[in-house]
């Protein structure tokens, strides 16, 4: 059985989580999150295997297609080299037909590209409809969490929670990812996954504070993780083993997906143990019962 | 019935599962269905933009939807579906599609068609434009109206038939209507008294063609031309026979997925799916040896039912395979393994803190099968929360991880409590080693009661 002892060095673990918080925050407000045409209206093509198409001739090949100012980038999948093109076009037809002339251009097949074109106004309703799964998706979690154990739980898990997205949008905030509603659905997914490992570790202590002697709570609440700590950790590296293959050889679509699940698995994994449950304890020993306990027994 | 025999009749359940499962979705490729971005083809969500005239009722959007229904028909293309997506919006998937250009076009066009009176429009700027050939003058809304008589306006209401040809003289292309037996009573008493005055042919508010009457025309048949190609004049052919959409319906997203990018897609999302489960089985041998068989049985046994839930889906056509699904499906491999692990973890754990192997896998599997279900709840509220709120391809993925969730559930009831019981009966004991479990404690003095096993802190 292991022994760490977590909840001494608490303040480590806080200290470490101000920093990627502050840090996250930093960057999210100075540098802003990039979000996909889907949020905002417009159309994204994508090639997947760009030949030996130049950015310089793609760029052309849109311009000659009467748009202004292409957002030409370059992709990479599993060695093929192809080109993500953003432009403001919202009209699907005049997409189609521009994609059709620079599909001439540039002589790829027609069917290499993959368009997608987003009216003004849709933009505004997804984004709108992702913040509504998120404030639902919080409010259910809560309320699960407060009557199968307790608010004080809830609410210390939840903290967990929303540390470990903003310190995901963070992260795509400092490298510059693009947000689109699959980093969205992947950040919900996460919401969920991160307090599973809370939830096991909040299982533990529930179960051990049915017989508490001779101990404090925090003490206790050591001991529950340490006893917990080899299955979150296979827990966390069995969910993190298909979601990097995925990052690594799944594809655009997929590695949408890998990216935001990966960081926020990863962050989830250790916010159980060094915000959710230290939270808990800390708040937990104030109450008279466990603040005796602490009195008698801290330092034994 | 005693507690082995109801695992032996579990084990066997599952057995029974497990083939079906394979009867069910095997060949894969076949019997589950594959969604737009993997079979390649166009996906459109088409909104109708309410007006002042017209308020988008569910009775406007049930004509909207049977008027695109027919016009995807008109397109010749197999397969296409038309859903309603919410209050207002049609979602259209046309798999293989050579021409979406095309397709949009014909699927966006409101149609209405009016034969309107160049006299009686009461902007004079566009009756000098129509007057002076110009081509598609523009009518502004409320400066014209069709021609009515005794009550039957000449709209695209009136239009029976319609069909191409190529005018010999002018050898440009027209669309030749047949009006309806009403239609062709008002057009007949109109052009019997209008010789001379000119009708301008009205689609969708920009002005086609504007003929002058040289004779009474009452047999109902009238060509329009209006400089069309051929493909144009097929497309006016298509909206005129499907009627006019009672209100105009904006693309709001489309996708348009080449066909060999979709299985070059699935091809990676299926091998990152099958090497994420082998590194999953190979760890789980590693660290758990004799029990991660019965972790991997427990995996295999997951993915099997899963794939049997998605092919019956399949087959009554209520699932469809997007990439974010397959992300979803990625993604409740490592739940599955989480929920084998707790149960493992938890077995191991109670043979460490004094009991036998027997009682721990008893008691070890039920807490591990209800914290796991704990987990799979949240998770679960997580993605009905997407599924039921959100728009767009992420409601597929939402959808793999809701069902995986309860494929994963079901496992664990099915087969892993069960089997874990039987193998803790004979089997496991005789070779605790080889099947990674620990020596127990030795008599822990007041183990019950307490956190037993536990070094002090």
């Amino acid at each position: 059985m292991l022994n760490i002892d977590f909840m001494g060095n608490r303040k480590i673990m806080f200290a470490i989580s101000a920093v990627l918080l502050a840090v996250s925050i930093g960057s999210l407000a100075v540098l802003g999150l990039e979000f996909g045409v889907e949020f905002q209206g417009g159309t994204a093509i994508s090639v997947v295997d760009g030949g030996d198409v130049t950015t310089a001739q793609m760029t052309k090949a849109f311009e000659d297609a009467g748009i202004e100012a292409p957002n030409v980038q370059t992709t990479e999948a599993q060695g093929v080299a192809g080109f993500i093109i953003r432009t403001s076009e919202t009209d699907p037809k005049a997409a189609a037909a521009q994609v059709a002339e620079v599909a001439a251009a540039v002589k790829l097949p027609g069917d290499a590209f993959q368009v997608t074109t987003i009216g003004p106004g849709w933009g505004a309703n997804i984004t709108n409809r992702a913040l509504m799964a998120l404030a639902i998706s919080i409010a259910a979690i809560l309320l699960y969490v407060s009557v199968r154990f307790e608010y004080k739980m809830s609410l210390t898990a939840v903290v967990a929670v929303v540390h470990d997205i903003a310190i995901t949008l963070g992260i795509y905030a400092l490298a510059g990812y693009e947000v689109t509603p699959n980093t969205i659905a992947a950040l919900l997914t996460i919401l969920g996954y991160s307090l599973y490992d809370t939830i096991v570790v909040f299982h533990r202590i529930k179960e051990n504070t049915q017989h508490l002697q001779k101990q404090t709570f925090m003490q206790m609440a050591n001991e529950s993780i340490n006893e917990v700590i080899v299955r979150s950790m296979n827990t966390t590296i069995t969910s993190l083993i298909p979601v990097l293959v995925m990052l690594f050889f799944g594809g655009e679509t997929l590695r949408d997906f890998a990216l935001a699940l990966s960081i926020g698995l990863f962050v989830g994994a250790y916010s159980s143990i060094g915000v959710a449950a230290p939270l808990y304890a800390i708040w937990k020993e104030t109450e008279p019962k466990y603040a005796a306990l602490r009195k008698k027994y801290a330092g034994a | 019935m005693d507690q082995k025999q109801q695992n032996v009749l579990l084990v066997v359940a599952t057995v029974v599962l497990l083939i079906a499962s394979w009867a069910l979705f095997w060949p894969p490729a076949e019997r589950i269905t594959q969604g737009l971005d993997i079979q390649g083809g166009l996906s459109v969500i088409l909104t109708a933009q309410e007006t002042s005239d017209t308020a988008v009722t569910a009775a406007v959007m049930d004509r909207a939807e049977l008027i695109v229904i027919n016009r995807v028909n008109g397109l010749g293309v197999k397969e296409a579906t038309v859903q309603r997506q919410g209050s207002s919006s049609l979602l259209i998937q046309i798999p293989g599609i050579d021409d979406p250009e095309e397709a949009l076009a014909v699927l966006g066009e409101t149609g209405r068609l009016e034969f309107v009176d160049v006299d009686s429009i009461t902007d004079s700027a566009t009756v000098a434009a129509i007057r002076a050939n110009e081509p598609d003058v523009e009518l502004t809304a409320g400066t014209y109206s069709p021609i009515s008589v005794d009550g039957v306006a000449l709209t695209g209401g009136v239009v029976r038939t319609a069909s191409v040809s190529q005018n010999p003289q002018t050898a440009e292309i027209e669309v030749n209507v047949s009006m309806t037996s009403d239609g062709a009573k008002a057009w007949g008493a109109y052009t019997t008294q209008s010789i001379g005055k000119q009708v301008a042919i009205v689609l969708d508010g920009v002005v086609k063609s504007a003929p002058v009457v040289r004779s009474a025309i009452t047999d109902g048949q009238t060509a329009i031309s209006g400089g069309f190609t051929a493909d144009e004049a097929k497309r006016l052919k298509t909206v005129l026979e499907t009627g006019a959409l009672p209100v105009s319906l904006v693309p709001e997203e489309s996708r348009v997925v080449g066909p060999t990018l979709g299985q070059d897609s699935l091809r990676q999302g299926v091998l990152a799916g099958l090497i994420g489960l082998g590194l999953v089985c190979l760890y789980v041998l590693v660290f758990y040896r004799g029990l991660g068989l019965l972790t991997v049985g427990a995996l295999v046994t997951f993915a099997s039912f899963f794939l049997g839930v998605l092919a019956v889906m399949s087959r009554v056509g209520v699932f469809a395979l997007t990439l974010p699904g397959i992300a979803g499906i990625v993604l409740t491999i490592g739940i599955a393994a989480d929920s084998s692990i707790l149960i493992l973890e938890r077995f191991r754990e109670e043979i460490r803190m004094g009991k036998t192997v027997r009682s721990a896998a008893n008691s070890g599997s039920k807490h591990g099968i209800f914290t796991s279900i704990d987990a799979d709840l949240v998770t679960l509220v997580s993605a009905a929360a997407l599924y039921f709120v959100a728009i767009g391809p992420v409601k597929g993925f939402a959808l793999t991880l809701m069902i995986g969730i309860l494929c994963d559930i079901g496992m664990m009831m099915l087969f892993k409590r069960p089997s874990l019981m039987l193998l803790a009966e004979s089997v496991i004991p005789k070779a605790p080693a080889l099947w990674g479990v620990p020596k127990p404690v030795e008599k822990a003095p007041s183990a019950k009661g307490s956190k037993g096993g536990v070094a002090g802190a």
